[in-house]
């Protein structure tokens, strides 16, 4: 395989690692300031206009600090722990259509691909809590082990129905489908796309554990859960990966259900529509971590195992349905 | 250095230790956390883990029982570190100072205290303007 400039250009700058880097940072940005302004306040405002600098701010600030890792703790895991958490949502990523026409690593299964990286993801909490040797984060890690048995079926079953609409597993495809379709999986046979939609929505909130489904690394009751021991540069990259998370979760749900006829074959609109519909989606998501409390782990499993779960295949089953009878 | 310097001045994280403060000084140290103080403005974020804190926020005179954890606490945080004395009691042990079980103040045990806000307790105001003045320190720049 031969690379030409054209495929360097996309893969380090846009839509490639450069900018789903800041973009991952303009999140965080954007989260924390919703989340100040459903509470009445400012949000981050020193570091930079508006404060826009401040997620930049804290990742060059924990990387200057002293890196510690507690006698007992498995360093080699605490090392490649972090690195991964970056590279595991950065590999996803390459699979979404970010330029609103094709991904730059477009295949018939990246969606199976994209899911699988999620659940290694969640492995990866794991392995960090247990290697860090300390209660608190084995507590927050084992947490996150139980709510990823609860979340990870659902968000497969709904991610599969835009996939059975679309004909094709693979993502740009999916994106691509719906422009054929002529309107977004969002509102397809109402209200079934729109409930499949609300079920990735939350189960995206529980892989992303974020408020309400915050239980791993609940600051009340477990310091910080998994992330406890981490210092330094391991935090570093750890946020930044969690803010790639948070990216790839939000761009999963602008590529799956919100697919529109009009801007896919202009070629400047394209991305700058696929981008504001992912900053949207992130929109909703931050709205939800101001409104809302946090579920106990138990209520969180009861709540995915007795609602969410047969919604879920309920979905799935009327989709399959739909399709058969169209 | 600039760059490391501010990122340094805008992201205060916070770590809050009640060495056996009467919970005045508490109340207002968390009410410049609330919307009407709203310390993120400045950066600064209340963190649980001591792992992940740039500034301990002390408040209330150190008691024989909470020495040793307030040592392990400022143990456990990285360098580059700093310590805030928020209340009277916090600075010099107040007027618990002389108490059979009181060690005084955070400078006894620690041997440093970077800002001491005084007060019984100090209004959030004060706590903010500590914490800015901590933070223009940091960033070298002085003023009077």
């Amino acid at each position: 395989m031969v690379l030409s400039l054209n495929d360097l250009i996309a893969m380090l700058i846009f839509p490639g690692f450069f900018f789903l880097i800041l973009m991952a940072f303009f999140l965080e940005w954007l989260d924390r300031k919703v989340v100040a302004k459903v509470q009445d306040r400012y949000g981050p405002l020193m570091a930079g206009p508006a404060g826009i600098l401040q997620p930049i701010a804290d990742f060059i600030k924990l990387l200057s600090k002293e890196d510690i890792v507690p006698r007992g703790a498995n360093k080699v895991l605490l090392t490649a722990g972090p690195i991964l958490m970056v590279a595991l949502p950065l590999t996803a990523l390459l699979f979404v259509p970010i330029d609103g026409q094709s991904a730059i690593v477009d295949f018939e299964g990246s969606l199976i691909a994209v899911l699988f990286i999620l659940i290694l993801t969640t492995q990866l909490v794991l392995l960090i809590g247990w290697a860090s040797a300390n209660v608190f984060a084995a507590e927050g890690s084992m947490r996150s082990a139980l709510q990823m048995l609860s979340y990870e079926i659902p968000l497969a079953l709904t991610a599969i129905c835009p996939a059975l609409m679309a004909g094709s597993l693979s993502l740009s495809e999916i994106y691509r489908a719906q422009a054929e379709l002529g309107w977004p999986f969002l509102a397809y046979l109402p209200p079934l796309g729109a409930i499949s939609f609300l079920v990735f929505l939350t189960c995206s909130l529980a892989e992303l554990e974020r408020v309400p489904f915050d239980a791993p690394e609940a600051e009340t009751e477990i310091v910080a859960g998994w992330m406890t021991e981490l210092t330094g540069r391991r935090l570093a990259l750890v946020k930044l990966g969690r803010n790639l998370d948070f990216l790839l979760m939000a761009s999963l749900m602008a590529s799956l259900y919100l697919g529109d006829p009009i801007t896919p074959s202009l070629p400047l609109l394209a991305p700058a529509a696929f981008i504001l519909k992912t900053l949207a989606c992130a929109g909703i998501m931050s709205f939800a971590r101001g409104l809302v409390a946090r579920f106990r782990i138990d209520q969180a499993l009861r709540l995915f195992w007795t609602y969410i779960i047969p919604i879920s295949v309920g979905v799935l089953v009327a989709t399959k349905l739909a399709l058969l009878l169209a | 250095m600039g760059l490391l310097r501010w990122a340094r001045a805008v992201s205060p994280w916070i770590l809050h230790f009640n060495t056996g403060a009467c919970n005045a000084c508490d109340i207002e140290v968390v009410a410049a956390l609330t919307p009407r103080f709203d310390v993120e403005r400045f950066g600064a974020l209340k963190v649980g883990s001591p792992r992940h804190a740039d500034i301990l926020v002390v408040t209330g005179p150190v008691t024989r029982e909470s020495e040793p954890r307030l040592r392990r606490l400022y143990e456990q945080m990285p360098e580059p570190k700093l310590v805030m004395a928020v209340g009277t009691c916090a600075i010099s042990g107040g007027v618990f100072a002389g108490c059979y079980n009181v060690r005084g103040g955070v400078i006894n045990v620690l041997g440093k205290a970077d800002m001491m806000v005084p007060g019984c307790p100090p209004r959030p105001e004060a706590i903010l303007e500590g914490l800015i003045k901590l933070v223009e320190r940091l960033r070298g720049i002085k003023k009077r």
